[in-house]
């Protein structure tokens, strides 16, 4: 089962963050990561984290800590990632990136190749001590963990590149 | 959260001020009346219906005027949306915005700009789902204007039900154009809705065709 945690502080949020990424899944189950239990988290096969509005910054209040001992695949889309950064105490920096831009991949991966355009929506960015796998202007925007199947995203794949999702859902 | 709802006067944006009305309180709407018919943003033909919509709604209405060309008239809704922080102290837009990333992320840099939430309930919900919940919704809406050759002109001012949805989506797979119009193939005006505590009632209407495009200007209306 895959488990979709929503970084989304407002549930109005989570129609635009989550409810597309439920769709292209098909069969996950949802749960806000104020209302996270061990349970939810044992019984996943692999998590994607959510991305979130603009204007909401809650979730990096949060302690994701517990997302260092996970040992299945994990997915953070754009605040997803971000969450992820902040397990690993990898620094955020200010990067404003809105709109559609073009994403090259820098190193074979198992979601994505050549170039393509996406979907950008976010303010802060990191990728220190992760391999980079895609940039676009030349900064990395899909990274992974050196040895574990952590992966993060900047973009916003359920926009333009829904195969990304699927890829990692499969 | 005190919220402003990005008003067309259309489908989208009244599902999408009914959803967001569950969370949120909305109490003001912002309506952009473009005059350029060619408006990379705004151009819909029964904008100026919004007046009385909003009335419909009790709401407040920020309505603003762009000459509609590229670039200028987000100055314009800028303007607007600030007007609306200013005056009705909202924290928020709402918009009906489905699939588009040009409109989307232009109303996203405003939002942050201002500093401003953006919602966005209806983004990349499948537009056949979208029709059928918009009908689901009780929303009353007409089809105001035509824009796909695809389209037959006989659809002008008929109401979106589950008969006008079917057809869509049939046209639409055929054709690959998009059935609830999310790339401008056709544009609606809401008449009714649970939120609206007055019916919109068409008095006088002016159908323009021409080729494979139509109107259904609505020129004279009142509520009921």
């Amino acid at each position: 089962m895959i488990l979709i945690i929503s970084t989304c502080k407002e549930k109005l949020s989570e129609l635009e963050f989550v409810t597309p990424i439920e769709r292209i899944l098909g069969r996950c189950k949802t749960v806000h990561y104020s209302k996270l239990t061990q349970k939810e988290i044992d019984e996943a096969d692999k998590i994607i984290i959510s991305g979130t509005a603009l204007a909401d910054f809650d979730y990096l209040k949060h302690d994701w800590s517990w997302l260092t001992r996970f040992n299945k695949p994990i997915f953070g889309i754009c605040a997803g990632m971000q969450a992820i950064t902040k397990a690993f105490d990898i620094p955020l920096r200010k990067k404003e990136t809105i709109g559609v831009h073009q994403v090259e991949v820098v190193k074979e991966n198992k979601f994505c190749n050549g170039n393509f355009n996406a979907y950008f929506l976010h303010t802060l960015t990191g990728s220190d001590k992760f391999e980079t796998l895609a940039t676009s202007e030349g900064i990395p925007c899909l990274i992974k963990h050196p040895q574990k199947e952590i992966y993060g995203c900047i973009f916003h794949p359920e926009v333009m590149n829904e195969n990304i999702i699927k890829s990692f859902g499969h | 959260m005190k919220l402003a709802v990005l008003y067309s006067g259309g489908k989208d944006s009244t599902l999408a001020l009914m959803k967001a009305s569950k969370f949120h309180k909305i109490v003001c709407l912002i309506s952009v009346m473009a005059e350029n018919k060619e408006s990379y943003m705004f151009h819909t033909p029964n904008i100026n219906i919004t007046k009385l919509q909003a009335e419909a709604m009790q709401l407040p209405l920020v309505q603003t005027v762009t000459k509609g060309e590229k670039e200028k008239e987000l100055a314009d809704l800028k303007k607007a949306i600030d007007e609306a922080k200013k005056n009705y102290k909202i924290e928020g837009i709402v918009t009906g915005a489905v699939r588009s990333t040009y409109q989307a992320s232009r109303i996203q840099k405003i939002c942050h700009e201002l500093k401003l939430w953006c919602f966005n309930p209806l983004w990349l919900k499948d537009q056949v789902e979208l029709l059928n919940e918009v009908v689901e919704s009780k929303i009353s809406a007409i089809i105001g204007g035509i824009f796909a050759e695809a389209l037959p002109l006989e659809m002008l001012g008929k109401t979106v039900d589950k008969k006008i949805v079917k057809q869509l989506a049939e046209i639409a797979a055929e054709h690959h154009i998009n059935p609830a119009g999310e790339g401008g193939e056709i544009e609606t005006t809401v008449l009714d809705a649970p939120v609206f505590k007055k019916k919109v009632q068409i008095l006088k209407v002016d159908k323009k065709t021409e080729r494979h495009a139509g109107i259904y200007q609505i020129t004279e209306a009142k509520l009921t």
